[in-house]
């Protein structure tokens, strides 16, 4: 049986495009469009890993993705987060809190309290992130790093 | 003893004396007798006799008494106000003495309170750091304190009678000063260069007052400059790094409003490819069309930033707000609907026609209506509560301003959120719009003179309040012109 991979993104085109390179490689794609829904078809479904975007209506990624890590059930379902954060993961990794040295995003200002966070506790690190813009076959060939064929 | 018998005892004396001679003489000449010849020998020795008499009372009364007080005097004038005179005559010269050494004390208490009061002032003019210096109406350097010294690196003895123009690095600048105080009293915190000894331009603040004698007469100029070299050069500082960072906050906006477009014609890409390599001709027009999205996304963003930079001219004119209204009612209300959103419209009834820019304030309303939707869109509502935008049009209590009020139940934002929304590119959506929309809407609003409030709570919702002005006499002209050319 085909493994299942949730796409949870509120860009129509992009769950399209992931969605259409995940079938094309053999995986059943199955898709949600905010994160109350994507965590309804988690429970119904039972995936076999998620690609979770951070910014969403209804229930934001970063939400959703802690919800996922405090349950019991789920706290193990590889995650990879669709986001254009990752860099701000490496700022961190790689630089100190000195952030005039560099111009600063304000987007990613407001996220870097919660990516820390993230990054505090290994736990609750997402397997991934994919930058923007995504390429759909680098996200398949993930996948199957992660979860195999 | 003579000295304490007042003066005109002593002339009442004296007189008695030559008067007491002559009867002594006119005796002795008993035996001459033509009688004439005696008469004028009387006459004579009379004259002699007075005017004798007379000089020895001068001699030994008062000319000791002048010449005491032409002592004190020459003392006086020599600055030693410790000279008194005594008083114990108690003649005329005792009253005079007396007065001299009141005099004497007063002028003594005048010259210490100017020396206090000149000391005062130096200590003040020599223990600022301000530049003070003042100039005579030859335009020479007349005084020139300790701070002018540490700041332009001259003594003064190098600088005072020099003219003032060696000190300003552009003479004619000061020209200017003096002309404008010429035309006022003084010329307060006007920017100008000064040249040092060692050929530095400091900047400084110059504050030039006119000198005048009472009477009017101009006789020079006083000067007070603070250097704001030091302060210049740390704002100059400031204002390059905030260029910088705007720009790279720019840059970074620019790319990452581009990063979303990429993606979707990068993952449009793809299917094309696909679609392409396998023959499958529903995906590769699936594929074609999300391409086209993206494309469309960047020319949208291509249009924001010229709207942004564009330089914003209302055409101001009485505006039915009704009509705009409704127009964004038709457009928004099926949107909202498909989202389950509840859209209200409510207008005062009587609201006048308000000064404007119809299709500006239409595009600004379009805006936030929009991003109310949006919020509401984002909310996770629940059972009890129903997502609704409510927009509202009234006159403000004291009817100066019209105020447009959409107010949604969405998801609010932080006081962090709320700080920024008016800033290019800030954007909490990542993927919908340019992130330029609310700078847009806020320069259009500011171009009227009109302002934007905005209350928000997370998760309880936003207000946004647009506020027009509704007395617009300048542009009164512009209104008439505005129907003029409609009516043409």
């Amino acid at each position: 049986m085909a493994k299942k991979v949730l796409v949870i993104d509120d860009d129509e085109n992009q769950v399209r495009f992931l969605t259409v390179a995940l079938e094309e490689s053999g995986y059943d794609a199955l898709k949600a469009y905010n994160g109350k829904d994507g965590l309804e078809m988690i429970r119904n479904e039972r995936p076999d890993l998620v690609l979770l975007d951070l910014m969403m209506p209804k229930k934001t990624g970063f939400t959703l993705f802690h919800q996922l890590r405090k349950d019991d059930e789920y706290k193990d379902l590889p995650v990879i987060m669709l986001s254009g954060v990752a860099e701000v993961l490496e700022d961190l990794d790689s630089s100190s809190d000195d952030t005039h040295a560099r111009p600063y995003d304000s987007l990613r200002e407001a996220m870097r309290d919660k990516i820390r966070n993230m990054k505090g506790d290994g736990l609750l690190k997402p397997e991934m992130f994919i930058d923007k813009p995504i390429d759909p076959e680098l996200v398949v060939d993930k996948v199957r790093e992660l979860i195999g064929n | 003893m003579l000295k304490r018998v007042p003066f005109y005892w002593k002339l009442t004396i004296a007189f008695a004396f030559v008067i007491m001679l002559i009867l002594m003489i006119d005796i002795s000449l008993e035996r001459i007798s033509e009688v004439k010849l005696r008469f004028f020998l009387i006459i004579a020795v009379t004259v002699i006799l007075s005017s004798i008499s007379a000089w020895m009372i001068v001699r030994l009364t008062v000319r000791p008494s002048l010449s005491k007080l032409a002592q004190g005097m020459d003392k006086l004038a020599k600055k030693r106000f410790d000279v008194r005179l005594n008083e114990n005559d108690k003649d005329e010269f005792g009253h005079i003495f007396s007065s001299f050494n009141v005099m004497a004390v007063l002028i003594s208490s005048y010259q210490t309170e100017l020396v206090r009061a000149k000391d005062f002032l130096n200590s003040i003019l020599e223990s600022t750091a301000d530049i003070i210096i003042s100039v005579n109406a030859r335009k020479e350097i007349l005084t020139f304190n300790s701070g002018a010294e540490k700041a332009l690196g001259y003594m003064r003895e190098e600088v005072i009678g020099k003219p003032i123009e060696m000190i300003f690095a552009d003479p004619e600048e000061r020209e200017v000063a003096i002309k404008r105080l010429k035309y006022g009293d003084n010329v307060v915190n006007f920017e100008t260069k000064f040249l040092t000894k060692s050929g530095e331009v400091k900047d400084v603040l110059l504050t030039l007052t006119l000198m005048r004698h009472a009477e009017g007469t101009f006789v020079g100029t006083f000067g007070i400059s603070k250097d704001i070299t030091e302060m210049k050069r740390l704002q100059n500082q400031l204002i390059q790094s905030q260029r910088l960072s705007a720009i790279g906050e720019v840059f970074i906006g620019i790319q990452h409003s581009m990063k979303n477009m990429l993606n979707t014609c990068k993952g449009g890409a793809y299917m094309v490819r696909t679609g392409l390599a396998k023959d499958k001709r529903e995906m590769f027009e699936e594929g074609w069309e999300i391409v086209q999205i993206g494309i469309d996304r960047m020319s949208d963003l291509s249009k924001d930033l010229l709207k942004y930079v564009k330089d914003w001219k209302p055409k101001l004119e009485p505006v039915d707000l009704s009509k705009v209204l409704s127009d964004i009612d038709t457009e928004i209300r099926k949107s909202a609907k498909d989202k389950g959103i509840e859209f209200h419209l409510d207008i005062a009834k009587e609201l006048p026609e308000i000064p404007c820019d119809a299709p500006m304030i239409h595009s600004v309303m379009m805006d936030i209506v929009s991003n109310a939707v949006d919020a509401c869109f984002w909310k996770d509502y629940s059972d009890l509560e129903k997502p609704n935008v409510c927009v509202k049009a009234y006159l403000r209590n004291g009817r100066d301003k019209a105020v447009l009020e959409v107010a949604d139940n969405g998801c609010g934002m932080t006081e962090e959120v709320k700080k920024k929304i008016f800033t290019p590119f800030f954007s909490t959506k990542s993927k919908a719009g340019t992130g330029l929309g609310l700078s847009i809407t806020s320069r259009m609003i500011e171009v009227h003179n009109g302002n934007i409030d905005v209350e928000s709570e997370p998760d309880m919702g936003t207000v946004f309040r647009i506020m027009l002005p509704m007395n617009v006499n300048l542009k009164n002209k512009e209104i008439s012109d505005g129907k003029e050319s409609a009516g043409n």
